[in-house]
């Protein structure tokens, strides 16, 4: 009786879970905010990067 | 500074310009840019461009300078596939961008916003003349084409940049979106819809819909050979937007970054 009522908590547990992760993952397919991968910048080999100070910076204006 | 490197900073195109450079007359070159400027503003009545604009439809004469930025946004509009479009002008008009920012912004009364024409089809170029069938702004085009020139005119270990649009010969450290490149003979520049903006309204004109482009990226930097090619690969990418603009810029620029 015991055994079957613990097979029965777990069971229960196991599909609350199921559920719970399934509509979380439903919810939250995209966002479209999140930021792009990656962020950071993209430097081909004819471009080098470098540890020197920088004399001035590419800006919008 | 670098290399008993002289400076010069000061205000013009409505931005910040900074020249270096170690053997040259970087007043000259301020003096260059100033009236380069002025002939091709869209903003003074009196300006070549502004000249060129009130005579819609007739053939006028123009200027060396002036011809060759016009070819350049032709051929602006040609690599970017038709997304940077001189055409522009009656679109700005529209979003009540009429005058300088610094002096406030128009009113956005969007009456004749709509897709713009093809460029080939509203701008002709022959020697010493241009012909125009609607409104043309210069804008970033004129501030890359003239970032190259005036670095031609520098010579030899000089850097330009004019409002972000960097152009250099020779080699110097620069910022790019926070990372410090080494750019020998190279150029960058930034095009975003972050400024320049006023209420939900920015400068950055979608030549598809005529109206300010939504695209999902507000800011995008690029590396590239020249500040020309910059300013049309940076707009171009912004403009693709996020889906489109890895591939663009893995085949047009040298290094580039794109922001939401």
């Amino acid at each position: 009786m015991r055994s079957l009522l613990l097979k029965a908590v777990a069971t229960a547990l196991t599909i609350g879970a199921t559920a719970a992760s399934a509509v979380f993952v439903t919810a939250h397919l995209k966002n479209p905010s999140a930021p792009l991968q990656p962020t950071v910048l993209t430097v081909a080999p004819a471009v080098q990067t470098t540890s020197e100070t920088p004399i001035t910076s590419t800006y919008a204006s | 500074m670098r290399r008993d490197v002289r400076s010069r900073h000061f205000d013009a195109m409505g931005t910040t310009c900074s020249l270096f450079a170690r053997d040259a007359d970087l007043a000259a070159a301020e003096l260059w840019v100033r009236r380069t400027a002025e002939r091709l503003t869209r903003f003074a009545p009196d300006s070549e461009l502004s000249q060129l604009n009130g005579h819609v439809g007739e053939w006028r004469k123009v200027s060396a300078e002036l011809e060759s930025v016009l070819r350049a946004s032709l051929d602006a509009y040609a690599m970017s596939g038709g997304l940077v479009n001189a055409a522009v002008l009656p679109a700005m008009t529209a979003i009540g961008y009429t005058r300088p920012l610094a002096q406030g912004a128009g009113v956005a009364t969007l009456d004749r916003a709509g897709p713009l024409p093809p460029l080939p089809v509203v701008l002709e170029v022959r020697q010493g003349e241009a012909r125009a069938m609607c409104g043309i702004d210069l804008g970033g085009i004129a501030k890359g084409w003239m970032a190259d020139r005036l670095a031609e005119m520098l010579g030899a270990d000089c850097l330009v940049n004019l409002g972000g649009d960097l152009r250099t010969i020779g080699e110097w450290p620069v910022e790019v979106a926070g990372t410090t490149l080494l750019l020998r003979d190279q150029a960058a520049a930034t095009s975003s819809t972050r400024k320049r903006r006023w209420g939900d309204v920015h400068h950055l004109i979608d030549p598809r819909t005529g109206l300010p482009a939504q695209t999902g990226l507000s800011e995008v930097s690029v590396v590239t050979s020249t500040a020309f090619e910059a300013e049309v690969v940076a707009k171009t990418a912004l403009l693709l937007g996020p889906a489109l603009a890895p591939a663009y810029c893995a085949g047009n620029a040298l290094a580039w970054w794109l922001g939401r």
